[in-house]
């Protein structure tokens, strides 16, 4: 097991992180209720972050990417966040569905697909859920079938962020169901616009409103073997190595939700005047928030030191990801439903911000793996199991 | 399509400025950030290089030797390079040389148009365009809603009371910046690290040329002799109540102070 | 004893603009004061109307005839005139409006005459031999009162600022003709008007101002009864003109015009510190809101928590109902 190490913000983390906040303040924040209310994607949201290139920051610069390292993409997604976790996430899923792309990919496929994903063109969904496969992923039933040149792929894959909208799915499939267990699974890119793939039902959730979740219908369509990402029978080992760089990913944008939340307290309790005084003065009041600040920044720089961490290729890469992801998930949960009771019953109704903030947390506990599968993985590290 | 676009740092208008002892702006220890109006200046000159197709805005300022880091956030935006006369000889100068010593620079310089925000937040009263363009023998355009250039000449729209004149000159020619001609883009992040290899030249005074000109707070002609702060005005009376309610109050109030 | 006092008068479809009268009241002040010779300068192709018009404030105005200023973007011809005006006989200092005309021209002058220029003035009296002018900066945080270190200097003061009395007799008028400009030229392809009136709205005596609230440039036209019923000029915050509600010219604020009126009503305005640092200075500040925590009621004298698509109507009904019927 290793230890953390005292991480550094460079000045140019610090410019970069401070220009998305500005963004995020001046034209991410005035949209989130809306984007809420209404359930639909922000597409001028994702357009903002196309054009100014936060939707290139995970990939290579020979690509059109900024080259930007785990924390620089986590700082980005937290600051987005805290205005609109919706937005938020559309840069979270766009650097965790490339990741098998650019770690794994084959330079002729980071060709093809990363200048476009990189220039916010395209956008992109990793699936690998299925209505019988949530954290127990090895029990994925969608197959892929090998013919000539061609893969077969079908069957249907469940909750798929942004599946709806996608030009690419990253997905998982059975391509050797005589293999073992973690053995039997390949990657492979899917264009959307093939024909059999079709989108199903799109779920109605409590967060996140904004962001399409969708189920993918595969009816025998055919890719090119060239789409296959990695070799036969890697398919489990790339899922499990993007964890390590999406999973912070999802902490930073938990850490965004409760620094937001945090905020809108902190604001609110030193304008609300009940008994001659605001309630900023009252110290049932002090002690919530200042409760809420402890989780907010321990969360924070749990995650940034994880990021750089895992940047650094430490061999414990898998634990800082699951634990920053853990207290991050914790933390936002706890802080958006203290947010709520500062304002009391106003933080119920939906003209403030903070139980959308409340509903937005939730997922950061269930999604990436939930909190469950966290505590296994950072159990086997520190009980030296594998 | 060369454009030299004015621009000033000055102290963020919503943070605690301050006059230091001598009754100066003390610009020491408030962030700075690019007077807003020549933000537009500046968009308005990208603007123009892009549609053209080629050429460069370079950035123009004279400002205290910290100023650097202020006009890299300018850069962030698209110009291509910055010229930052500094020298602690012009700590405490007034209108006059600023316009004097932005006047050598602009004589070192090539453009085809210089653009200038409107005002400056700090206070300046949106004289220095005029009379640089006065000291460089350039003709001046200003209150520009629109800019639209062509091979030897500028049409400009000049805001007026009730609308605008449309006025033109020859090239090169000395243009203020409103508003009116459109938000000033974010620096998108590729444009945040481009920046940092940007070219910022200093000159100082010697590099400028103005002979034995004199500078600094000694031979301004202008001195703050006193700074307080304003009154604070009466509290608020609010009236909470019907419309046709209010509006008799409103009248009666109005009536009181003698407005109506 | 000190230079000539001299006033700059701007001319507007022929007629002498309001800043013009105040600074020919402010310039007969001073020179009472100070005993200086005043002068009223107007330059324009037809002076003849303004010049007369200015001469009720002052007791000698030159009206230099520029058949220039007719095609010619009019600071460099005016600036042009005084600067051969000054050679001929020089005065101690020059009052200008700082309205954009104003400000350009004395621009100029500083550059051209090496003199100093005070800006923005919201006040001027007269101490030791010299102006004293008082400033409002830092988006009116602050008040400062500066001095010129020499003999001569240029002041540009706020519309408004002063009250504009005429003097108890008439002024002489004396033509004079200004000779070509050297200022390289800018000439004036066309002038398009596009509202009706001709006043600025730095010279209004009352404002009605929409924001946000105002929702569209059908409820401008709620202000602008509001503003006809109250005989003043109809401004607008950014959020209005860049929402295309209402045109530029229109815009008071921070990237607008500074204004100092006696009375601004404030429709459906936040208060935001770039729209306050445009209007603040306002004797009169009354605002109706439907947000009782609008930043605006912190700074206004009435604010009326309410719809002013309600408010508004019933205020014009209440301000018919006020005023004395015609007999």
């Amino acid at each position: 097991m290793t230890e953390l190490k005292p991480y550094r913000l460079s000045d140019e983390q610090i410019e970069l992180r401070d220009a998305v906040r500005r963004l995020a303040r001046e034209r991410i924040a005035p949209r989130a209720a809306e984007v809420d209310r209404s359930a639909e994607f922000p597409w001028d949201n994702k357009e903002l972050l196309a054009s100014q290139d936060i939707l290139a920051l995970p990939f290579p610069v020979e690509y059109g990417g900024l080259g930007a390292d785990l924390l620089t993409v986590c700082l980005a997604i937290e600051a987005l966040s805290a205005a609109c976790a919706t937005t938020g996430l559309i840069l979270a899923v766009h650097e965790l569905a490339a990741l098998p792309i650019v770690s794994k990919g084959t330079p002729e496929q980071r060709q093809r697909w990363l200048p476009d994903l990189a220039a916010g063109r395209t956008l992109i969904s990793f699936a690998i859920t299925e209505s019988g496969a949530g954290s127990d992923a090895g029990s994925i039933a969608m197959r892929a079938t090998r013919e000539g040149d061609e893969y077969v792929i079908d069957g249907a894959k469940r909750f798929i962020t942004h599946g709806s909208i996608a030009d690419l799915v990253v997905v998982f499939a059975v391509s050797d169901p005589g293999a073992k267990r973690h053995r039997n699974l390949s990657c492979f890119v899917v264009e959307t616009n093939r024909p059999g793939f079709s989108v199903g039902r799109l779920e109605h959730k409590m967060g996140i409103r904004g962001s399409p979740t969708a189920e993918l219908l595969f009816d025998a369509v055919r890719i090119p073997a060239g789409n296959r990402i990695g070799d036969e029978g890697e398919g489990f080992a790339v899922a499990m190595s993007t964890f390590e760089r999406s999973r912070p990913g999802i902490a930073a944008q938990a850490v965004g939700i409760a620094q937001g939340a945090l905020e809108f307290a902190a604001h609110y309790a030193n304008e609300r005047i009940q008994f001659g005084k605001p309630i900023a003065e009252q110290q049932m009041v002090q002690g919530l928030l200042a409760d809420m600040d402890a989780s907010t920044e321990a969360a924070r720089q749990l995650t940034y030191a994880a990021c750089a961490a895992i940047e650094a290729g430490d061999g414990d890469a898998a634990r800082w990801a699951a634990v920053c992801k853990l207290v991050a998930g914790d933390a936002a949960m706890r802080v958006t439903t203290d947010a709520v009771q500062v304002l009391g019953g106003y933080g119920y109704l939906g003209e403030f911000p903070v139980e959308r903030m409340m509903r937005d947390a939730k997922i950061t506990q269930l999604y990436e793996g939930t909190q469950q599968i966290q505590r296994l993985v950072v159990a086997r590290s520190l009980l030296g199991r594998s | 399509m060369r454009i030299v676009v004015l621009v000033k740092p000055v102290p963020d208008t919503t943070g605690q400025e301050r006059l230091g002892s001598d009754l100066r702006v003390d610009r020491a220890g408030v962030p700075a950030v690019v007077n807003a109006n020549d933000e537009y200046a500046l968009e308005a000159a990208l603007k123009l290089v892009e549609a053209a197709g080629e050429g460069e805005v370079i950035l123009l300022a004279m400002a205290p030797a910290a100023a650097p880091e202020t006009l890299r956030k300018a850069l962030a935006m698209g110009a291509q390079r910055g010229v930052l006369v500094t020298d602690p000889a012009l700590a405490g100068s007034d209108m006059l040389t600023t316009i004097r010593v932005l006047a050598g620079a602009l004589r070192r310089l090539e453009y085809d148009l210089v653009i200038a925000g409107a005002d400056t937040s700090d206070g300046g009263g949106g004289v220095v365009g005029a009379g640089l363009a006065l000291a460089v023998g350039l003709p001046y355009l200003s209150y520009a809603a629109k800019i639209e250039p062509s091979a030897d000449r500028v049409v400009v729209h000049r805001i007026s009371p009730v609308g605008y004149d449309v006025i033109e000159s020859s090239l090169p020619a000395l243009v203020v910046a409103t508003q009116a001609l459109g938000e000033p883009r974010y620096p998108s992040l590729k444009g945040i690290m481009a920046a940092r290899s940007k070219e910022i030249v200093t000159w100082s005074l010697g590099d400028l040329e103005l002979g034995d000109l004199a500078v600094g707070g000694a031979v301004a002609t202008t001195a703050v002799v006193e700074a307080h702060k304003p009154p604070t005005r009466a509290a608020t009376r609010v009236i909470r109540e019907p419309a046709a309610v209010a509006a008799r109050q409103v009248v009666e109030f109005l009536t009181d102070r003698r407005l109506i | 004893m000190a230079g000539a006092l001299w006033v700059i008068g701007e001319v507007v479809d022929g007629h002498l603009a309001r800043i013009g009268g105040e600074l020919g009241t402010l310039g007969r002040a001073l020179a009472a004061e100070a005993g200086l010779n005043l002068v009223g300068i107007v330059v324009d192709p037809a002076p003849a109307s303004a010049a007369g018009e200015l001469a009720a404030f002052v007791p000698r105005v030159i009206a230099l005839e520029a058949p220039q200023v007719a095609d010619r973007a009019a600071a460099a011809v005016i600036a042009a005139a005084l600067i051969e005006l000054v050679r001929v006989e020089p005065p101690g200092h020059i009052l200008l409006g700082a309205t954009p005309d104003g400000r350009d021209v004395a621009g100029m002058l500083s550059a051209a005459l090496g003199w100093g220029v005070l800006v923005n003035a919201i006040a001027v009296t007269w101490a030791d031999g010299s102006p004293v002018v008082e400033m409002s900066t830092f988006g009116g945080r602050l008040l400062t009162t500066s001095r010129f270190s020499g003999e001569h200097g240029i002041m540009t003061v706020r519309p408004n600022a002063v009250t504009a009395e005429p003097a108890a007799g008439s002024g002489t008028v004396t033509p004079g003709l200004a000779g070509p400009s050297s200022l390289p030229e800018v000439r004036v392809v066309k002038r398009v008007a596009e509202t009706a009136g001709t006043a600025s709205i730095e010279e209004a005596r009352v404002i009605v101002s929409g924001g946000r609230g105002v929702a569209g440039p059908a409820g401008f036209a709620t202000v602008q009864a509001l503003a006809d019923a109250l005989g003043g000029a109809v401004g607008a915050t950014r959020a209005a003109v860049d929402a295309g509600w209402i045109p530029y010219s229109q815009q008071i604020g921070q990237t607008g015009k500074i204004v100092k009126p006696a009375l601004y009503v404030a429709l459906g305005i936040s208060g935001a510190i770039q729209h306050k640092v445009g209007m603040q200075t306002a004797e009169t500040i009354v605002a109706i809101n439907r947000d009782p925590d609008a930043p605006i009621a912190e700074f206004a004298d009435l604010f009326v928590v309410g719809d002013l698509f309600e408010v508004v109507p019933a205020l014009l009904a209440a301000l018919a109902d006020a005023r004395p019927r015609p007999d």
